[in-house]
């Protein structure tokens, strides 16, 4: 597939990338558009991987979509602004295989041209990511990027929008995983929420043809330290607000199952979540059959470092928010929450989980 | 949203309240130097000319009251869960800290998660429908929407029994003081409307339908009973630090009157303000959550082993 440069100037705006997908007779999937701009780079690539067995009938081989920013990261005023089209029944695997999506740090003093702390100079020197993702009736997307790392004095922004088809009955609909979690910063540079601001949200539309929109769900998380440069340069030992305000939590994230596709894994996770020792519980353990409480102490020891909940919360989505104290332990358990189950593996390859 | 339009009415409004906040710290400041040296009336006087509506607004009283029926002492917001998940506590830390934390962090995220769906659905009653899908959206867990939806259906029921025989028709006879008569009607439509949408929802399960989510509903009828947009923000704001207070008198955290030293604290009051300060102006697109682990708290009071509230 013809890969374009990413300085011609036919595509729209710096930052820019269009891509859709669809299925060719009889079951190929295909590119049908696929454009980027400096600082975006785009790359598709489609393994031999075939879903042989899936919560679909005749499931299309997914195709991987790798988001990728020149240096690895988002520079101040940097603009990502990337559309997806998922045409009917094609699946798609979105991944960042650049590792964290790092957030570079914003210059207290070199942005500042006008007043301080205007809403003009905080958009100017915040960077941006916009995702607007449209799956079609039995489309299917794996979103498991890298967690972003925002480094000490920055401002990030990212906004992602997906819209379903809201009238397909619940076998048909599309079926989406997405995952956004973000974390203190450089741990190693001892950086702990020193950044400034941090906004990330989600949400999912649907969309019933005739151009009415209801929104099914939204999940937003801001990390605000909440004051200007003036505050900032008037006093150093300023408490740090977003430190307060996660901790104990070194990484926080949200996990959004929507779909038959996911139908299974969703469930798996739900029981998981409901069958964690309770909290302030006496340990009758000796009551259990031995079989039974090894299994158990198992899983309590790969879940004591996440912190985590579960919901299935309203139009068939289950949202799952947990909180770790840093990247690894987040990481591990729920690579190893989602490899147990086996549902993403099985639909979209090992591939999909790359970042787990 | 017409925001535009009404931006320099809003700007005019705040810069209004502001200054009748000021004069009336001013004269709650000169009122304690020399208590008995002013004549009572002259609390009510605005010293710019403005002609006061009421100084003490009647629906203020009903709606601050703790004993109005909406059920609120059955929830602590997640702050049982937030006690089980930091036990034991540190040596250096007490218990009171420890509670002045949670207060803290659960006022800063009511205001970034709520407070906007209250001001909105005072500015735009119209609006109420889609505020409740979209905050029902928003929201994060089953235990967090059963507080929510408890309290909005308690104040709904409120209205229809209770409120509707006065409120309704003195906004509908076209005498409303603080909001243009006709929108005052709007309101009243609006909310009755809503209400209909909910009980014709019950006969057929639309899992979609509205649900009755207590922030919306608090602006709308706050709006209706006359309530100006500060006070029902900040009896919004206070109503909900006194359930959590409530809460934590149950929960042998404190005292009733260390509790009741918090709530008359400056700092609440600071606080409280500094919240609604900060978002005035927030759409409800941007709103959401500041504090993420209290999401995990609140999603979490299902694993408690034993609980004594329902949130």
């Amino acid at each position: 597939m013809p890969i374009k440069s990413p300085f011609e100037t036919d595509v729209a705006k710096a930052g820019h990338g269009e891509v859709i997908l669809d299925l060719l007779p009889p079951s190929i999937p295909t590119l049908t558009t696929l454009t980027y701009k400096y600082p975006l780079k785009l790359l598709a690539r489609t393994p031999g991987f075939v879903p042989r067995t899936s919560a679909q009938t005749c499931p299309s081989r997914p195709v991987h979509l790798y988001l990728l920013t020149y240096g690895g990261g988002l520079l101040p005023g940097d603009h990502i602004d990337v559309s997806i089209t998922l045409k009917e029944r094609t699946r798609m695997v979105v991944s960042t295989p650049q590792g964290s999506t790092k957030i570079f740090k914003t210059e207290p003093t070199a942005s500042v041209k006008g007043q301080r702390g205007t809403p003009a100079h905080i958009a100017t020197d915040m960077s941006r990511q916009m995702l607007d993702v449209r799956i079609d009736n039995e489309a299917a997307i794996c979103y498991l990027p890298d967690p972003a790392v925002p480094y000490k004095d920055s401002r990030y922004e990212q906004a992602q929008t997906f819209t379903v088809d809201g009238t397909a009955p619940d076998s048909k609909r599309g079926s989406l995983c997405v995952l956004d979690w973000v974390t203190e910063g450089r741990s190693s540079r001892g950086e702990t929420w020193d950044f400034h601001f941090w906004k990330g949200k989600n949400e999912v539309w649907s969309d019933d043809g005739s151009g009415s929109k209801k929104l099914l769900l939204r999940d937003s998380i801001i990390l605000d330290d909440e004051c200007d440069d003036a505050e900032r340069d008037a006093d150093n030992s300023h408490p740090n607000m977003i430190r307060e305000r996660t901790h104990p939590h070194g990484i926080v994230g949200t996990l959004i199952l929507y779909g038959p596709v996911y139908e299974k894994l969703a469930s798996f996770i739900l029981h998981r979540f409901t069958t964690q020792p309770r909290i302030g519980a006496r340990n009758w353990s000796t009551s259990v059959s031995p079989a039974k409480s090894a299994t158990e102490s198992y899983s309590n020891t790969t879940n004591t470092n996440a912190t985590w909940t579960a919901a299935r919360v309203r139009a068939g989505f289950t949202l799952v928010k947990f909180g770790a104290p840093d990247f690894e332990a987040a990481k591990t358990w729920l690579g190893d929450l989602l490899r147990e189950e086996g549902s993403v593996v099985r639909e979209f390859g090992e591939e999909a989980l790359i970042c787990l | 949203m017409n925001t535009k339009n009404n931006t320099e009415d809003l700007e005019q409004e705040i810069a209004d309240l502001e200054s009748r906040l000021h004069n009336a710290k001013a004269q709650l400041a000169s009122s304690h130097l020399a208590p008995r040296s002013a004549k009572p009336s002259s609390l009510s006087r605005e010293p710019n000319g403005i002609p006061p509506s009421i100084p003490i607004h009647h629906a203020l009283l009903l709606l601050s009251d703790s004993a109005l029926p909406l059920g609120s002492f059955a929830y602590s917001s997640g702050l049982e869960s937030y006690l089980a998940h930091n036990k034991p506590l540190p040596r250096s830390v007490t218990s009171i800290a420890s509670f002045r934390r949670f207060l803290k962090l659960s006022i800063a995220s009511l205001g970034s998660t709520s407070l906007p769906y209250v001001l909105n659905a005072y500015r735009y009653p119209e609006t109420l429908e889609t505020l409740d899908n979209d905050l029902d959206a928003s929201t994060p867990c089953v235990v967090a929407q059963r507080a929510s939806l408890a309290q909005g259906r308690a104040l709904l029921g409120l209205w229809e029994r209770a409120f509707r025989g006065s409120y309704g028709l003195y906004a509908s006879s076209g005498s409303s003081m603080a909001n243009g008569a006709g929108t005052a009607v709007n309101a009243v439509k609006a909310l009755e409307d809503f209400l209909d949408a909910l009980k014709s929802c019950f006969d057929h399960v639309d899992e979609l339908g509205p649900k009755g989510h207590f922030s919306p509903l608090w602006g709308v009828v706050c709006f209706i009973m006359g309530m100006d947009l500060h006070q029902t923000a900040y009896v919004f704001m206070l109503n909900h630090a006194k359930a959590v207070l409530s809460a934590a008198v149950r929960a042998s955290v404190m005292g009733p009157y260390q509790a009741q030293a918090i709530l008359a604290s400056k700092g609440l009051q600071e606080m409280i303000m500094q919240r609604i300060e900060r978002e005035w102006d927030t759409n409800v697109e941007d709103a959401g959550q500041v504090v993420p682990p209290l999401d995990l708290w609140v999603g979490r009071h299902e694993l408690l082993y034993s609980r004594i509230f329902n949130s």
